[in-house]
């Protein structure tokens, strides 16, 4: 019993199912089912056919190059038949098999951490953005404004200017008195 | 009593012919094979065939096409068709070896890309290329005066 793969999705055919195409240059078109075959008479791309094994591995969806692949594949070279090479073959699909699954997995977890990061940053750039929806800018601001007299009472009322000559003048600076300082009072208190 | 009308394709068989598998053109993986160096030589010095248009003596590689004469030729290799070929044929395209590593019997291999040229209709000529090849350039340089 041989398990065949299908041309365009290549997913394994099992005997009595599907439908085959024979070319005029003697090469042999597989198909699973009626879907491909149709695909396939329509000249439609496995390439570009989003639901074949073809495409998710061009596209990088799934694992693509790994040596576990290369154990099953089409040899072409006849094998003398010995009991002992078979069964030590059939332990060893087992082994095999357990491997490739394993890493394909790991590929696919691997592949989509990559969105959760993407997705991390995103949140916390909305947030930063946003976060005047939550918080309003004006809280707090009695507290900033308070802060802020205090430090301008510290810092020295005259100023160091040096001038394009490179003269040194000692200038008596402005003070400056906050004018919307009624308003922010009134606005300084929101409760959400 | 009504009843549903049978025969809704008759007189449909020249649409049904078209899709008949002897009406099949070659498919992309095959005209890849035709591309390869010793393939392209046969085909483009095709004995002469009185059955094909134009004798087998204009035929087009990459859209597995015969031609009447020369002229008919070269106006093909303008064509969108023509380009749109060799647009599609950049990438290598998808065989059943493909469809059987991408099942996982062996690694995969990404498709590769390459440069795809029109044939040279030059070397078409079977002897005393020399002329030919002198009568073509002189055709371009005269185009080229006009455009300028």
């Amino acid at each position: 019993m041989r398990i065949e793969t299908c041309y365009f999705c290549s997913s394994r055919i099992y005997p009595g199912h599907g439908i085959q195409f024979v070319r005029n240059d003697c090469k042999i078109f597989r198909f699973c089912r009626s879907k491909c075959h149709a695909a396939f008479k329509k000249k439609k791309n496995p390439r570009k056919t989003k639901w074949t094994k073809a495409y998710r591995k061009t596209a990088g969806k799934d694992l693509a190059i790994d040596p576990s692949f290369e154990f099953e594949k089409r040899r072409n070279a006849p094998v003398k038949y010995s009991r002992e090479l078979w069964t030590k073959t059939i332990e060893a699909m087992k082994k095999v098999e357990e491997i490739r699954q394993r890493r394909s997995n790991n590929h696919i977890m691997q592949r989509l951490r990559k969105g959760r990061e993407v997705e991390w940053q995103r949140d916390v750039r909305e947030v930063q953005r946003d976060i005047s929806l939550i918080k309003s800018p004006a809280a707090g601001l009695k507290q900033r404004q308070l802060e802020e007299e205090t430090e301008m009472d510290i810092e020295p009322e005259t100023i160091e200017v040096v001038d394009a000559k490179g003269r040194k003048k000692i200038i008596e600076a402005p003070v400056m008195v906050p004018a919307t300082g009624e308003m922010i009072e009134d606005g300084g208190d929101i409760d959400l | 009593m009504t009843y549903k009308r049978k025969k809704y394709h008759h007189g449909d068989t020249h649409l049904k012919k078209r899709w008949r598998v002897r009406n099949r053109k070659k498919d992309l993986d095959q005209i890849d094979e035709d591309i390869k160096e010793e393939n392209a030589d046969k085909l483009l010095n095709q004995s002469v065939d009185l059955d094909l248009p134009g004798a087998a003596q204009h035929y087009c590689l990459h859209c597995a096409r015969y031609f009447i004469n020369e002229q008919s030729l070269n106006e093909h290799f303008k064509t969108k068709v023509h380009k749109r070929r060799l647009k599609a044929l950049e990438l290598e395209p998808y065989s059943i070896e493909e469809s059987e590593r991408a099942a996982g019997h062996g690694s995969f291999k990404q498709a590769s890309k390459r440069k795809i040229v029109t044939q040279n209709t030059e070397k078409t000529d079977v002897d005393g290329d020399a002329i030919i090849e002198d009568i073509s350039p002189s055709k371009k340089k005269k185009v080229n005066e006009n455009d300028s």
